[in-house]
C-alpha cells in the first residue's frame, strides 16, 4: 500500500497539519509523517501495521485502540521505554524503535514462541519453576529476566526535569468529550470553579471521531457549539493532553500533563471518562488489521488516515453501521457488515448501509480472521452463522478483507469511580457493566453512566454539572434512552485451535481462563493470579468483560457476582520522574557552615543538618581525627555545636515541668547553674540527654540531642496540654549557634573576647552558666565537658553565629587554635565514657543498664518513665554496659554491633569503639553480661571477620578519671 | 563592586541567605546592624518584576515573637492591635505587622524601612525592651519573647503570579480569592514547616514567608527553581519600598 | 490524600499532620498495680470503630484530639485538648513525703 491512497483529504484528520511534513524513523527505516500525527497514525499512513510483538508469543501486533488503551503500540524512544506510539507525537528526526523482539519486527526469532503456546498454559509461572529444587536459580531465572518487561530499560538517561503543583477548584470534569464539556459548561453556569481535564489534545470526545447519525453531521456542529462556550467561559480551566490518573480520599485527583503532576483538591468531582470499546473474541483477533470500530474513526477523522483498503465490519449493534459509512466515506470498500444480532432492530445507518450496496448479513460472526504471511496482517475472514452464546456452525465462508473493525460493544470506564468505592454491577437486559455505591461529591456522565443516546449524555452531563456546583431551580432532566444497548450480550467465539485472545497483553486465549475455572479459581481476584488475565500494561481494560463472562458462565453465576478486580491507581502508566517530582531534601546548614567548607571540612549527614566530620582530605581521614583529637586534650580547638536541640522552658512551673519530663531533679537547681537532664519514655527507656541551664527562677534553657529535639519538644507540647502546668516551651535550636571552645588554653583565648563574664576557676566553675558579650555578641556560656577538657560552649543568635566563629579562629589564632569535628568529639567523649543516645543506647536501654542509675531523683512524686524503670528493675537484669580496653597492638580493629560472645550465647554487642589517640589502646562500650561487669573481668568480642578477640573490663572514664582537667 | 560599598560580613548580623544574595549580584544598604540587598543592579527591572513575581529576602529586618499565658493581653497593654482570632495578621500604626499565630502566640514584624507606613515606633525593639523591663516573676501573665529573628528566615514575595509559584511548594490555596489580606497559612513549603502571611503591598498580592533559618540558603533555592517558569527574580529593598509606597 | 479538619488551621492535608495514638488516660503511677501499668504502657486497644486520638498538627507543633472511625477512616470530630483536659495535674507525693 503506498502512502498516497492512504492519507484522506481535509476535513478529515483534526489533529494534523499537512502544511508540515515530519520525518522520523523506526526500526532504522525513514517515514514522513504530518504535524500532529502520532508514531502509529504516520505509520498507518505509511501503510506500516505491525508495530510490536506481543509479550508471550511474540505475534505481530497493530493499532487496536487509536486511544493509548492497548499494549500493542508500545514503542521505544531513546532511553524512554514503553511509549504509547499511537498517543505519541513524531517529531522531525524523532528515532522509533520497537520493543520486545529479538532482531526485527519483521522476522522476530523468539515468534517461535507461539508454537510453544500450548506449554505455557495458564498458571505455568505458578508450576514450571518451583521443581526440582534450585531450577529457578539455575534455569528460569535467566531466561525469565532476559524475556520479561517489554522496554529496555537505559540506566545512563539524563535526569528530566519534572515536578508537581497544587490546583484547587470547586468541581473536576474528568472527560472532556459531551458529557463532560456540558457537565463543566453547566457546573460553570452555576458559578463554580471548573477544572475540565482531557486526555487527548483537543476537546470533544467521541464527537470529534464518532458518527452518531447517518448523515455523519450532528457530531461536528454540537462539537463545535460545546467547545466554544467551555472555552469562553472565564471559570474553566481546561487542561487537555492531560490525565486523571486516580482518585484518593477527599477528592484528590493526580493530574498528569507532560512533566508535572498537578495535585488536584476538588470539592466536586464529575467523571465523565466514557466507555471503551471492547474487542470480540474470535481466532486472530489480534492479528494487525483486526482493530476496534473506534479506532478505524479516530485514524480517519483525526488523523486523516485511511485504516485499510477493504474492511470487515462485525457489528453487535448499530455503532457498526455507523463505522461502515465512515469507512465507505473514506474511500474504503466495505466486504461486509457480519452483524451478530439475528434480527437488528430498524436503523437509518442500515438501511444506508444497504442503500449502498454493501453486503449485511446478520446473525452470523467472524470466527476466525485469516492471516497473511508471517501473521503479519489481516487477508480476510471465515464467516459462520451463529447457533447460539458462543457457538456457531462452521460453514466457513471466506471473505478477503485487509481490516477488521470490532464493534461488539463498551465497558464504561469504571476505574476512578471504583478507586473512589463505587460499586460494579451488571445489567443483564443491557449486558453492560453499571456502577453505584459511589461516595459523596462524586458523579458520574455521560457513557460511564450508561447513558448512549447523544441527548441523553449530553443532558446527563447538565445534570451531574448542575449537582456538583450546587446548582438553582429545577434538576436538568435526562431523556431516556431510544434504542437497545450497545453491548452484544456473547460476542466470544472460541475456536477449537485457540488463538482467540481474550487478553491481548498476556498472550491469554479462551481456554486459558477457562482452564483457571476448572482449576477451581472462580473468584475473579484468583483468576487473575492464576492466569495473569489484566495484568498487562493496559490493566484488564479490554479483557475484564470478558474474563467476567467466561467465568460466571463457568461457575454458574451472574456477571455481576463474578464482577471485576479490585481497581486501583493508577489508571493509565506513569513515569517515576511524575511520581517522583522535583525533591524536595531539606538540609539544615549552621552559621558556621561556609567556614567549614572553606577550612576543607568533609561534612556529614546529621538528620537534616550537615555537621564537619573531620577537617582534611579523606585519603588521611584518622590521622586528622587523630590531629584534632590531640589538639583538644593539648591545646586548643574548637568544635560547632549549633545543631545541638535548644528549647526555652519558662514560666511558674517550669522547674516542675522539668522534673516530670526528666529523671533529675531541678527544683532547687540554683540560677547560673546547669544540670544533666536525662529523659526516658513512658517505658523507661531513655530517649534523649542534654542539660538544663537555669537562666532565672522561671527560666530554663534546655538542650536536646540533634536529632531527638524535635521530637522531645513534641512530646513535652504532648503532656503538658494533659497536665496543664503553667509553663511554656520554645523550640530554639535554629535561634542558637554555637561552639564549644575547648582545651587547656581556652580559658585564656575566650577572655580575650568577652565582656561581662569573669571566666575565672571559682567565678565560673564547671557546670556554670552565666550570660554575656563575647566577641559583642550576646552569649550564653556554659561550662560543659562533653570532652572532657577545660572547655566552655558559648551560644549566640544564629544570625551572628559566623561572626563568633570568626572572632574564635582569631582569638585563639596565638594559640594555635584549630577547628575539630564530630569525629573528634565522639574520640574524646568515648575516651571520657560519655554515652551517646541511640549509639550505646538501644530500644531497652533504662537508665540502670548504663549505670545511670545517679542521675534520677528517687523522692519526687513522679517522672515519664518512673514507674517502668522500678517495674523493669524488679525483672532478672540481663545486660550491662561496661567499658572495655585492648592493650597492645590489634590486628583486626572490633566494630559498632559486633557480638559480645559468653561460651556459646550471646551477651551483648559493642556500641562504640576507637583506637584513643591520647591513651594508645583500643577502648570501647559494650553490652555484656551483668556478672562481666566487674572491672577486671575478660569477655570476647566476635569480629566482622569471624575471629574471637579478647578485651578486659576497665573502669570508666577511661581518660582523667578523676574529672580534673575539666573541672581546672 | 566598587570598593567600600556595604558588605553583609562588615556586621556581625548576617542574612541567612547572603551568599546567595551575592551570588545573585546584589548590592546592599546597612539597616538596623545588618547588610540588606538594596538592588540587584537593576533597580527599575525589579519594580517591573515585583508586579509579576519578586522574592525579597527581608531577615536582616527586626521582629520578634511572643508566647505563653498572657501573650494577647500584655501586647494589648503595649498598644499593639492583636488580632482577635488565630491565623489573622494586622497592620499597627506604624507599619509592623502583628501576627496571631496561635491563642497564645503572636509574630510581629517590623515596619519595612523607608516604606510609607514606617513611623518612629520600632515595634520589635520597643517590645523587647518593655518586657525586659518588668519584674520578675511578673505581677500577671505577659508571655515570653522568642528570638524569631533568628528562628526563622523572612522572605517577601511579591506579584501577580505568586500563588501560582506557591502552588507548586505549597498546598494550600494562596490564591487572592480564597486567602484575604491578612490570612496566614502555618504550613509545609517545600517539606519545610512555614508561615505565609498575606500581606499585599501597592494592590498586588504579597506574602511573607517564614521558615526555618537554617534551612534559608534550601528554601531560597527551592522558591528560585519555582519562580523560573513565572520570570520571576530576586529584588532588592528599593523594589518593595516603591511597591509600599505605590498604595 | 485525605483532609483532617485542625481545629487551630482549618482544613489541612493529611500530610501535616502526625497522629500518636488512641487518648487513654494514665493509671495512677503510685497506685496502680503492675497489670495495670504494663497494659497502659506496652499495650494498644487497636479498637476498630471510633476512637478518640491525639493528633498533631506539625507545622504548629498543636496537639488536638479527633474521633475517628478506623473501620471507614472517617473523621467524625476534631477539637483541642483542653475540652477533655482542662485541669492541672498533680501527682501524689512518694511515701507521704513531698
Amino acid at each position: 500500500m503506498s502512502a498516497e491512497t492512504l492519507r484522506l483529504p481535509a476535513p478529515s484528520g483534526a489533529l494534523v497539519d499537512r502544511s508540515k511534513r515530519v520525518a522520523f524513523t523506526f526500526e532504522g527505516r525513514g517515514y514522513e509523517g504530518f504535524a500532529g500525527d502520532t508514531i502509529a497514525s504516520a505509520l498507518a499512513a505509511n501503510g506500516v501495521r505491525v508495530l510490536s510483538r506481543s509479550f508471550k508469543y511474540h505475534r505481530p501486533r497493530g493499532i487496536l485502540t487509536m486511544a493509548g488503551q492497548d499494549a500493542n503500540t508500545l514503542v521505544q524512544i531513546g532511553a524512554e521505554p514503553n511509549v504509547l506510539a499511537d498517543r505519541a507525537p513524531i517529531s522531525d528526526g524523532l528515532a522509533v524503535v520497537p520493543q520486545n523482539v529479538s532482531g526485527s519486527l519483521e522476522r522476530d526469532r523468539a515468534a517461535f514462541m507461539g508454537r510453544l503456546g500450548r506449554f505455557m498454559p495458564a498458571g505455568f509461572y505458578y508450576r514450571a519453576f518451583y521443581r526440582p529444587r534450585g531450577i529457578w536459580q539455575r534455569f528460569w531465572e535467566p531466561i525469565v529476566r532476559r524475556s520479561a518487561g517489554l522496554g529496555r530499560v537505559d540506566t545512563n538517561a539524563p535526569h528530566g526535569y519534572f515536578d508537581k503543583a497544587y490546583g484547587f477548584y470547586d468541581v473536576a470534569v474528568i472527560g472532556g468529550g459531551p458529557a463532560g464539556l456540558s457537565a463543566a459548561l453547566s457546573a460553570a453556569q452555576s458559578g463554580a470553579e471548573v477544572l475540565l481535564v482531557e486526555e487527548f489534545p483537543i476537546l470533544g470526545g467521541a464527537l470529534t471521531y464518532a458518527r452518531f447519525d447517518a448523515a455523519g453531521e450532528q457530531a461536528a456542529a454540537q462539537c463545535t457549539e460545546l467547545v466554544a462556550a467551555v472555552e469562553a467561559a472565564p471559570n474553566i480551566t481546561v487542561m487537555t493532553n492531560a490525565v486523571c490518573n486516580g482518585w484518593f480520599a477527599d477528592n484528590w485527583l493526580p493530574v498528569i500533563r507532560g512533566n508535572r503532576l498537578h495535585k488536584v483538591r476538588a470539592g466536586e468531582v464529575v467523571l465523565a471518562a466514557g466507555a471503551l470499546e471492547q474487542p470480540a473474541i474470535f481466532r486472530n483477533n489480534d492479528l494487525p488489521g483486526v482493530m476496534m470500530g473506534s479506532a478505524a474513526q479516530r485514524l480517519i477523522r483525526l488523523y486523516g488516515v485511511r485504516p485499510g483498503r477493504s474492511a470487515l465490519v462485525l457489528a453487535g449493534n448499530n455503532h457498526g453501521y455507523l463505522v461502515a459509512l465512515d469507512l465507505l466515506d473514506a474511500g474504503v470498500e466495505i466486504a461486509a457488515v457480519i452483524d451478530q444480532r439475528q434480527a437488528p432492530p430498524p436503523d437509518p445507518a442500515i438501511d444506508e448501509v444497504i442503500a449502498r450496496g454493501v453486503r449485511v448479513l446478520s446473525g452470523h460472526t467472524v470466527s476466525q480472521a485469516v492471516a497473511g504471511p508471517g501473521k503479519r496482517s489481516t487477508v480476510g475472514a471465515v464467516i459462520d452463522s451463529i447457533v447460539g452464546p458462543g457457538e456457531v456452525a462452521r460453514q466457513g465462508e471466506r471473505v478477503a478483507c485487509d481490516t477488521i473493525a470490532m464493534c461488539v460493544g463498551y465497558t464504561p470506564t469504571y476505574q476512578l469511580a471504583l478507586q473512589a468505592g463505587g460499586r460494579l454491577g451488571y445489567d443483564d437486559a443491557a449486558a453492560m457493566f453499571s456502577i453505584d455505591g459511589l461516595p459523596e461529591h462524586l458523579h458520574l456522565a455521560g457513557s460511564v453512566n450508561g447513558r448512549h443516546d447523544l441527548e441523553a449524555v449530553l443532558a446527563d452531563g447538565r445534570r451531574a454539572g448542575w449537582r456538583a456546583a450546587g446548582g438553582a431551580g429545577a434538576e436538568p432532566s435526562v431523556p431516556a434512552e431510544t434504542g437497545e444497548s450497545p453491548n452484544f450480550p456473547w460476542p466470544i467465539y472460541p475456536h477449537p485451535k485457540g488463538k482467540d485472545f481474550v487478553d491481548f497483553d498476556e498472550d491469554l486465549q479462551v481456554r486459558d481462563i477457562l482452564s483457571s475455572a476448572a482449576e477451581g479459581y472462580s473468584e475473579l481476584e484468583l483468576v487473575k493470579r492464576f492466569s495473569t488475565v489484566g495484568m498487562g500494561p493496559s490493566q484488564g481494560r479490554h479483557s475484564a468483560l470478558s474474563t467476567a463472562r467466561l467465568i460466571a458462565k463457568a461457575s454458574g453465576r451472574t456477571v455481576a457476582q463474578t464482577g471485576v478486580t479490585t481497581a486501583r491507581p493508577p489508571f493509565t502508566g506513569e513515569k517515576l520522574g511524575v511520581l517522583a517530582g522535583r525533591a524536595f531534601n531539606p538540609e539544615r546548614y549552621t552559621a558556621m557552615h561556609h567556614r567549614h567548607l572553606e577550612a576543607g571540612a568533609k561534612m556529614m549527614p546529621a538528620g537534616l543538618w550537615w555537621r564537619p566530620a573531620y577537617y582534611g582530605a579523606p585519603a588521611q581521614r584518622e590521622a586528622c581525627i587523630r590531629e584534632e583529637a590531640l589538639a583538644v586534650r593539648n591545646g586548643l580547638a574548637l568544635v560547632d555545636v549549633s545543631t545541638l536541640g535548644g528549647l526555652e522552658v519558662r514560666g511558674p512551673d517550669a522547674a516542675e515541668f522539668l522534673e516530670r519530663m526528666y529523671t533529675f531533679a531541678y527544683k532547687k537547681q540554683p540560677i547560673g547553674r546547669a544540670r544533666y537532664v536525662l529523659m526516658t519514655n513512658e517505658a523507661g527507656t531513655i530517649i534523649d540527654d542534654g542539660v538544663a541551664c537555669r537562666l532565672g527562677p522561671e527560666h530554663f534553657y534546655v538542650t536536646a540531642t540533634t536529632g531527638g529535639v524535635d521530637r522531645i519538644y513534641l512530646s513535652m507540647l504532648w503532656w503538658n496540654a494533659r497536665w496543664r502546668l503553667d509553663v511554656d516551651v520554645a523550640n530554639v535550636t535554629a535561634a542558637y549557634a554555637g561552639v564549644n571552645i575547648a582545651g587547656p588554653r581556652s580559658r585564656d583565648a575566650l577572655a580575650a573576647v568577652t565582656e561581662g563574664v569573669d571566666l575565672g576557676a571559682e567565678a565560673f566553675p564547671y557546670m556554670g552558666v552565666r550570660e554575656g558579650l563575647c566577641a559583642g555578641i550576646p552569649a550564653r556560656f556554659i561550662r560543659v565537658g562533653f570532652v572532657g577538657e577545660l572547655g566552655y560552649e558559648v551560644h549566640v543568635p544564629a544570625s551572628q553565629g559566623e561572626a563568633l566563629w570568626d572572632a574564635m579562629m582569631d582569638a585563639g589564632a596565638a594559640q594555635g587554635i584549630r577547628p575539630f569535628g564530630v569525629e573528634a568529639q565522639r574520640v574524646l567523649r568515648l575516651e571520657k565514657g560519655h554515652i551517646i543516645i541511640g549509639q550505646d543506647t538501644d530500644a531497652m536501654s533504662h537508665p540502670h543498664e548504663v549505670d545511670m542509675a545517679w542521675a534520677i531523683a528517687k523522692k519526687k512524686p513522679f517522672f515519664v518513665g518512673g514507674r517502668s524503670i522500678e517495674l523493669r528493675l524488679r525483672q532478672p537484669t540481663t545486660r550491662k554496659l561496661a567499658g572495655f580496653a585492648i592493650e597492645g597492638p590489634v590486628g583486626e580493629m572490633p566494630g559498632e554491633s559486633n557480638l559480645v560472645l559468653r561460651g556459646n550465647t550471646i551477651a551483648g554487642f559493642v556500641t562504640s569503639v576507637v583506637r584513643s589517640p591520647n591513651l594508645e589502646k583500643v577502648i570501647g562500650l559494650a553490652y555484656v553480661h551483668p556478672d562481666d561487669a566487674e572491672v577486671g573481668k575478660p569477655i570476647e568480642i566476635k569480629l566482622d571477620s569471624g575471629r574471637k578477640l579478647g578485651a578486659e573490663v576497665v573502669p570508666l572514664p577511661f581518660y582523667d578519671p578523676d574529672n580534673q582537667r575539666q573541672e581546672m | 563592586m566598587a570598593t567600600g560599598a556595604p558588605q553583609p560580613t562588615d556586621h556581625l548580623r548576617r542574612s541567612f541567605v547572603y551568599r546567595e544574595l551575592l551570588s545573585a549580584g546584589a548590592h546592599f544598604e546597612g539597616e538596623g546592624g545588618a547588610a540588606i540587598a538594596t538592588h540587584f543592579g537593576d533597580p527599575a527591572g525589579e519594580e517591573a518584576a515585583a508586579r509579576r513575581l519578586g522574592l525579597a529576602d527581608l531577615s536582616p529586618l527586626a521582629r520578634v515573637g511572643f508566647k505563653g499565658a498572657g501573650t494577647a493581653e500584655w501586647l494589648a497593654k503595649q498598644k499593639v492591635a492583636v488580632p482577635p482570632e488565630s491565623n489573622q495578621a494586622v497592620t499597627q500604626d506604624g507599619g509592623a505587622l502583628a501576627a496571631r499565630l496561635a491563642p497564645g502566640e503572636v509574630l510581629i514584624l517590623g515596619a519595612i524601612p523607608g516604606g510609607a507606613l514606617a513611623g518612629e515606633d520600632d515595634l520589635p525593639a520597643r517590645l523587647a525592651a518593655a518586657w525586659a523591663k518588668a519584674p520578675i516573676p511578673p505581677k500577671t501573665p505577659r508571655g515570653f519573647p522568642v528570638p524569631r529573628a533568628d528562628t526563622h528566615a523572612w522572605f517577601l514575595l511579591t506579584g501577580a503570579d505568586s500563588p501560582a509559584m506557591f502552588a507548586k511548594v505549597c498546598g494550600v490555596d494562596l490564591r487572592p480569592a480564597k486567602f484575604a489580606p491578612g490570612c496566614i497559612a502555618q504550613t509545609s513549603i517545600a517539606r519545610l514547616n512555614g508561615t505565609v502571611i498575606r500581606d499585599d503591598k501597592g494592590r498586588l498580592p504579597a506574602y511573607h514567608l517564614l521558615a526555618d533559618s537554617a534551612s534559608a540558603a534550601y528554601l531560597w533555592g527551592c522558591l528560585r527553581d519555582a519562580m523560573t517558569e513565572f520570570g520571576g527574580a530576586p529584588i532588592g529593598l528599593q523594589a518593595v519600598r516603591a511597591l509600599v509606597n505605590s498604595t | 490524600m485525605k483532609i483532617m479538619p485542625c481545629p487551630l488551621n482549618g482544613p489541612r492535608n493529611i500530610s501535616e499532620f502526625s497522629c500518636f495514638g488512641e487518648v487513654a488516660d494514665m493509671p495512677e503511677p503510685t497506685t496502680a498495680d503492675d497489670a495495670a501499668w504494663a497494659e497502659h504502657v506496652w499495650y494498644a486497644n487497636n479498637t476498630a470503630g471510633v476512637v478518640r486520638e491525639w493528633w498533631c498538627h506539625v507545622p504548629t507543633s498543636y496537639w488536638f484530639i479527633a474521633e475517628r472511625n478506623t473501620v471507614t477512616d472517617e473523621i467524625l470530630r476534631t477539637y483541642p485538648a483542653s475540652e477533655v483536659y482542662n485541669q492541672r495535674v498533680e501527682f501524689a507525693p512518694k511515701d507521704g513525703t513531698a
